[in-house]
Parts: C-alpha cells; structure tokens; sequence
C-alpha cells in the first residue's frame, strides 16, 4: 500500500502543496475554479515555520490507533484498512473539537467543506486524497511537490532507502561520498542561520 | 511588559522604533515586521532563483535536490534560471534609478525654457562645469540657455544614438579600457534596460556568462549614466551640497508645530513642499491653526535630499517610515516615488495624518492624489501645505506620543565639499592614506530588510571599521542608521582609531560621511575616481570597499552590480537570489575578479563583514607598496 512520505530535510518552503490540496478538495478540483467556489476550499496540509525559517509541510499521520478516532463522540471518526487513512464523516461530525485536542500533531481545523452540509462547521483534515486515487491519480500535495519532499510510496521501500542511506553514511571515509544534496540550499540556509545568530546577539 | 520589550528589540536596535512598536500594537497597527513574519516561510525557489515567470509555458521550478525537474520547458537550466532573474532585478533598479534622473533633466529643460516657474538654477558653476563635460559651449550664454542644451544632451544620454553615456569619461582610463575589452561600456541608459528585457525574453540569451556581462553593462548605465544624472542635475537644480548641522530620529517631530514628512526619493517635489512651508502665509496660517510654526522632516531619500541641501533634519530610515505615523502627530506625508511601502495609507487611517501622493508614476491605497508637474509645482505645493496646517486643529492630542531626543550630527558631503574641506585637492587624504593613518574607505548604502535586525548591520560594522581607522562614507537609510547612532555626532571621533580621529578632527569632520541619498551613491564611485586618478592607478587598486549590510531592493543590486564591475569589492548582508546556481555564486564572488578585478561577497554578521573589509583593504594596501598589516 502506497503513503504519502514526508522528507522533511527537503521542503524549501515554496508551501505549493497547500493550494494545490485546496483545490483537489473543490467541487470544481481545479485551482481557477476553486478560488470562486463557497464556501471557499482550504487546503489540508499545513507548511510551519521552522527555527530557522525552514519549511515544514504538517499533514495528518493517519494513526492506527488514531488519538482522534478514539476522542471522537458521535464516532465520525473511521479508519479505512484499504488505504490505511483515517477519515471523517461530515454528517456526524458535531464540531466538538474533541479530536483536534487529541491530535499529536495539530493537523485538525474547522470549517465549511463542500462535503458537508451546507452552513455546517465541521472537522477536517488530510484524507490522503482518496478520491484521486480510485480515479488512478497520486495525492495532490505530492504531485505539486518539485523538491520531493512529498513523495507517494511503499513505506517500505522508502524506509529500506532510507536505512541504505544511513548505512553509505556511516561506511568508512564516508565524509567522500556523503550525499551533500542541493550545496545551493544548504548556502542559503547557512546565510539564514547567520542572519538569526546576529539578530540574538546583544550589544 | 519585559517580554514586549525583548520582542521589539529583536527587531529593531532604535529605541525610538522598539516604543513606537508598543504603542503600534495598543493601537492595532500592523507593521512590516508583521508582515515579514506572516510570509514565512518564503519560497525556497524563489530565494535561490530557482523559480521562473517569464512565459507562460511556464511557470517553471528547478529541483535544487537534483530528482524533480532540472530545466523549465524551454529547457533552460538552473544557471540561465538564476542569471535571467538577476538580471531582470538589475534592470528594475536600473530603470528605477534613472527614470528619476529622466525626471530630473525634464525640470532642467523645462526651466531652460521658462516654463518651471518653481524651480531655477541654483548652482550655476556647476551648470557649466557639467555642461563643459557635455561639449556644451558656455561663454557669454545666460544659464536658461545652458541649462536647455544640456538639458538635450543628457536625454540623448538616455537613447540610442551614442556609443558610450558621457559621464563615464569621469572613470580612471583604465577602468574604461577595460569595459571596452570586456564589452561592457554601457552605450545608452535605457538601451541597456530595454535589452536586458529583451535578453531574458524567452530564447534570447541563453548564456549564463553573457547575462551576467549584460547584467554589469545595465548597472553601469545606471552607476555612470541614470543615477549619476540625477545626483548632478539635482546639484543644479537645488544646490551642491555643503557640510552642515542637521539632527535624526523621531524626536525631530514636533508636538506643538504642523508635522509634514517627505517619503520617497526624487527632490523635485520635496524641495518645493519646502519652499511652501517657508512662506510667510504659511508660517502664519499655521499660526491661527494653533501651532507654533510649520515643520519639515524627512524619511527615506528625498529626506536625505533636503538633508544634504537644506540641513533638514530626518525622522527615520525605511523600517520607520510606518512608525512615524504611529506618533499621531503628523499632519500630512507627501509621498513620491519608490519604497513607499503600500501600508501606510492603512497607518494613517488611524490617526488624523493625511497621505499624498504626488507623481502620476506612483499611487496608493489610501492617499489623496495631487499630481505635481514642472508646471504647477509653486501653487501645488501651497496648496498641498495649506491642506497640511489646515489638518492640525484635527490632531488627537491623546494619541500624540513622540518618543526619543534629536540626535545631532553633521551632514552634506558632496565631493566638492571634501575636496574643499581638503583644501582644494583630494592629496591630503591620500597623503593620510599613504601614511597608514587612515587605512582606506568604505561605503555603506543601501536600505533596511526586516531580516536583519533594523540598524544592526550599518552600524556595528560603521563601528568596526572606524575603529580600526578606515573611513567610512554613507547614504540613503544607512546613513540614517549611521546618524542615528551617533556616528556623525561631535562625540563620534572618540569612537574612531587614533589615525581616523587624528585627520578627521584635524579636517573638522565626523568619522562616518553622510553622502546623501541613494543615488547618491555616484558620488563615491567619483571620489574613488578622483583618487584613483590622482595615484594614477585603477579603482580596483584602491584600499576601498563597498557594503549593504541590510539591503532589500532592487536598485540595491543595481547599485552592488555597478559598484563590482566599477572595481570596488562589495560585502552583501542578505543574499541575493542566486544560490540555485553555484556557477553564479562562484562566478560573483571569485571568479569577477579575473574580470573585473573585484567580487562580491555576502556576509550577514556585521561584524564577520567588518573583518572581510580591513583584510581587503590591508590586501590593496600592500599591492599599492603601501605599510599593511595582517587582518
């Protein structure tokens, strides 16, 4: 079963997934039409802030258990085994927040969705796109993704590439071939570092 | 409260700023440092260069990790990406610039032919020295006169029809062969402009390394062409400046007068609000009104203009132009052209302070337009003073709140005035340079960027490097930083190396030179003409540098460009955008040295910056045979 992996070490920050999330969660799934649609759609997928002025794209885990799951009252909170992703239903949603209090990871906002019934604030968040899936496409926060800081994989194929990476770094004389990935980006975040540093220097 | 206080002053090192932040957020005013902070994170392509708008194939992105896509539709890669951005950056600031010089030369023109009542000739010695470096024969002919051919040929300038601007025959003659060898005499100010457009339109120039040279030639057409233009014509027009006592920060605004702030870069309309407050029916319009007299400041460069000239005093740089709103106690900003941050209109909505825009080129959300022309400049500018005083009886004396004293500095140094306060030429400063008590000069320009800490950069390496006896010389929101800090002050040589301290208090003058406005900037690629010149060598030899510790425009790239390919090594504080491509980066910071015997470098510590600096200047020292030490 294919997820959505996120490499963190990889966002630049662009935050294009989050329109295009917005706008594959449309009536019209396109971006042109999404902006004119109400209630407006927002998108599921949040780029934070780093320490650093980094990026980070925060989107739902889909636990299993899910902590959101087990909060939810009216039980509009479900799991989906078929595509590993945590759901919620719209119409028994009560807009109780319960779920969002649970949340490890502040993934849960509130709002009208076209889904919902009209006028109704309900909960929402990511649902690894489902929808696009059934119709053969990827998630749209991974299409959107230039830097593949997104990427939609067999996690174990994502985690065997990862401990094969760990274990290139960590052969001997590795510091020759550790992967140094983009120079460019790593520049540029060393300016932003310096930037910080002088900005918590008193004088 | 102390949490408030440690939050303000990580964003500004002012004390008049980080109380006037306080008293922005009692009021519910949304400030630039607001806004900075609600775009982060900022788009990684876009920082390094790495994103393209150009066409419409597009928008295109390159993966700076290699795996996404590493060439836009048309197929240019990540080096053609970065070098057509830069380029287009250096156009925007070139044009920017020298449209304000273009706007200059039309005053001149239309007061060479009696029609700019408002405006005159107030320095006629330079009318005609200028206009003997234009070919423009003076004896026995009235200055209207002068003024008008003179007016023609620096318009020609800005054409096609020449092959070199004619300034450039000010650059040491090494200098100039070696833009003929390289290819990058610029041949018409907006001709470089408007083929940089064209350059960088889809399937011109594909060329990474040619862009860049094209990219050089643009900013000097505007180092040597546009900006130099201004700078002289406003000279002209207004007056060269001489040293004179002038004060800084936002204790310059006045509780018991009409405030009225200048915003935004060219003097033509400045000057005449100006004029306008002096008037006697003013003064006593203002008098009925309740106030005690009419008072002029300034922000931004057209402050610095009618500092240079006038010994206006100023109320702030680029990062406090929204705060000085937030005092409430000022009746009008009169606004022309570029920084004006849109914003503003917004902060005035909260108080009684009536916005004004001025030119057709620039208007804004939230300000009354009253559009200036050469034409009707005298009667605009009454008008617009009298809506001004008019406006004082509405102040709320309860959300009056101007924090901060005055600080007092010397400022208006033009190269002629420090030639004069030389004593006619430029050797005793050489002498001074030779003999190890000044160790070389470096500029400090440029504007202010939410991303430094406001004032930080200018001023601590201002400090560094009087310290360690090197001259430095100042404009735009720099020299403000600079003021503010007390740099220019009486007590400022006591901050200065015991060489620097020596010959400044020797000459009379501060340790830090306050050159005027960001065009201004010409005139330290003329004093570093001068003296290069005078050693018979090439700027590049010079112990001097460049620097924009917190530099965020367009124009600031132009500036950093034509400073480089004019030889004087340049310190960036924030990077431009460039990182997505390493052959631009080495390219700009090594490899120009090959070409045009200098670099940039980007450093944002100040006080790393500092250390860059003197180990450059120590370097050119000991090339010229001149003592040096190990930095």
């Amino acid at each position: 079963m294919k997820q959505v992996v996120v490499h963190p070490e990889r966002c630049v920050g662009c935050m294009q997934c989050m329109p295009a999330c917005a706008a594959a969660h449309s009536r019209s799934k396109t971006l042109f039409g999404a902006v004119m649609e109400k209630p407006l759609p927002r998108p599921r997928v949040h780029v934070g802030v780093g320490l650093y002025g980094e990026g980070f794209p925060n989107r739902c885990r889909h636990c299993d258990p899910a902590p959101c799951q087990m909060a939810c009252l009216p039980g509009a909170i479900y799991h989906s085994p078929e595509t590993g992703t945590v759901l919620i239903n719209p119409d028994r949603c009560i807009n109780c927040a319960s779920c969002a209090m649970a949340c490890p990871f502040g993934v849960i906002r509130y709002h009208q969705d076209y889904m919902a019934a009209p006028g109704k604030t309900v909960a929402v968040k990511c649902d690894n796109c489902v929808g696009r899936q059934a119709d053969g496409l990827i998630p749209a926060c991974v299409e959107a993704c230039m830097a593949r800081a997104l990427t939609f994989e067999e996690s174990d194929k994502a985690l065997k590439r990862k401990t094969d990476e760990m274990a290139r770094r960590v052969s001997l004389g590795a510091e020759d071939r550790a992967p140094v990935e983009s120079p460019g980006f790593n520049l540029l975040n060393a300016f932003k570092r310096a930037q910080l540093a002088v900005e918590e220097r008193t004088y | 409260m102390a949490m408030d206080e440690k939050r303000f002053a990580a964003q500004t090192i002012t004390e008049d700023g980080q109380l006037l932040l306080a008293k922005a957020e009692r009021d519910q005013v949304e400030t630039v440092w607001e806004r900075h902070k609600a775009q982060q994170p900022h788009c990684g392509f876009c920082e390094m260069g790495l994103s393209c708008r150009i066409c419409v194939m597009g928008p295109c992105r390159i993966d700076p990790f290699g795996e996404g896509p590493q060439r836009g539709v048309c197929g240019a890669d990540a080096d053609i990406i970065v070098a057509r951005n830069l380029g287009r950056m250096i156009a925007a600031g070139a044009a920017s610039h020298s449209d304000h010089g273009r706007d200059l030369v039309e005053v001149l023109l239309e007061v060479g032919e009696g029609k700019a009542s408002g405006y005159k000739i107030s320095d006629p010695a330079k009318l005609r020295s200028v206009a003997a470096e234009y070919g423009v024969a003076s004896d026995g002919k009235p200055d209207l006169e002068i003024a008008r051919e003179l007016a023609y040929a620096m318009q020609e300038d800005y054409g096609t029809r020449k092959r070199g601007v004619q300034l450039l025959a000010r650059a040491p003659k090494k200098r100039r062969e070696l833009w003929e060898k390289i290819g990058v005499t610029p041949r018409g100010i907006d001709r470089e402009t408007s083929e940089m457009m064209h350059r960088t339109h889809m399937g011109v120039d594909n060329d990474w390394v040619s862009l860049l040279l094209h990219s050089a030639r643009n900013a000097l057409s505007d180092g040597w062409g546009g900006s130099l233009i201004a700078s002289e014509v406003s000279d002209i027009l207004f007056g060269t400046p001489k040293p004179a006592q002038t004060s800084a920060n936002i204790g310059v605004l006045k509780e018991d007068e009409v405030n009225i702030i200048v915003h935004g870069h060219n003097p033509i309309v400045s000057e005449t609000i100006l004029r306008a407050t002096q008037s006697p029916e003013m003064q006593n319009l203002a008098r009925e009104k309740g106030a005690k007299g009419i008072n002029i400041v300034g922000v931004c460069c057209t402050g610095n203009e009618l500092l240079m000239r006038h010994g206006i005093p100023m109320a702030g740089n680029h990062l406090t132009t929204e705060l000085t709103l937030v005092t409430g106690a000022v009746e009008m900003m009169v606004v022309d052209y570029q920084c004006i941050m849109p914003s503003l209109g917004d902060v005035a909505s909260c108080y009684h302070t009536k916005m004004i825009s001025t030119s057709d080129k620039a208007h804004f959300p939230g300000m009354e337009h009253r559009e200036f022309t050469a034409l009707n400049a005298a009667e605009m500018g009454a008008q617009v003073v009298r809506e001004a005083v008019e406006n004082y009886p509405l102040r709320n004396p309860d959300k009056v709140y101007i924090p901060g004293k005055p600080i007092t500095f010397m400022g208006g140094f033009s190269v002629e005035a420090i030639v004069e306060a030389l004593g006619g030429s430029p050797d005793p400063l050489l002498d001074a340079i030779k003999a190890g008590k000044i160790r070389g000069a470096a500029g400090i320009v440029g504007c202010n960027n939410p991303k430094i800490k406001q004032d930080l950069g200018h001023t601590v390496l201002a400090r560094r490097l009087i310290e360690n006896d090197i001259l430095v010389v100042d404009t735009g929101c720099a020299a403000v930083a600079n003021a503010k800090a007390g740099l220019k002050s009486a007590g400022a040589l006591e901050m200065a190396g015991p060489g620097l301290k020596e010959v400044c208090g020797a000459l009379g003058i501060p340790p830090v030179l306050h050159f005027g406005s960001c065009v201004d900037n010409v005139r330290i690629l003329i004093l570093a003409s001068a003296l290069a010149n005078a050693l018979n060598v090439d700027i590049s030899d010079l112990p001097i540098a460049g620097s924009a510790p917190e530099w965020y425009s367009e124009k600031a790239v132009a500036i950093g460009v034509y400073f480089v390919a004019s030889g004087v090594y340049t310190v960036l504080g924030p990077t431009p955008p460039v990182t997505g491509s390493l052959n631009m980066v080495k390219m700009l910071t090594e490899g120009l040295n090959d070409v045009v015997g200098a670099t940039f470098a980007v450093e944002p510590d100040p006080e790393k910056a500092a250390l860059l600096i003197r180990r450059h200047i120590e370097g050119k020292r000991k090339a010229l045979g001149l003592p040096s030490l190990t930095v």
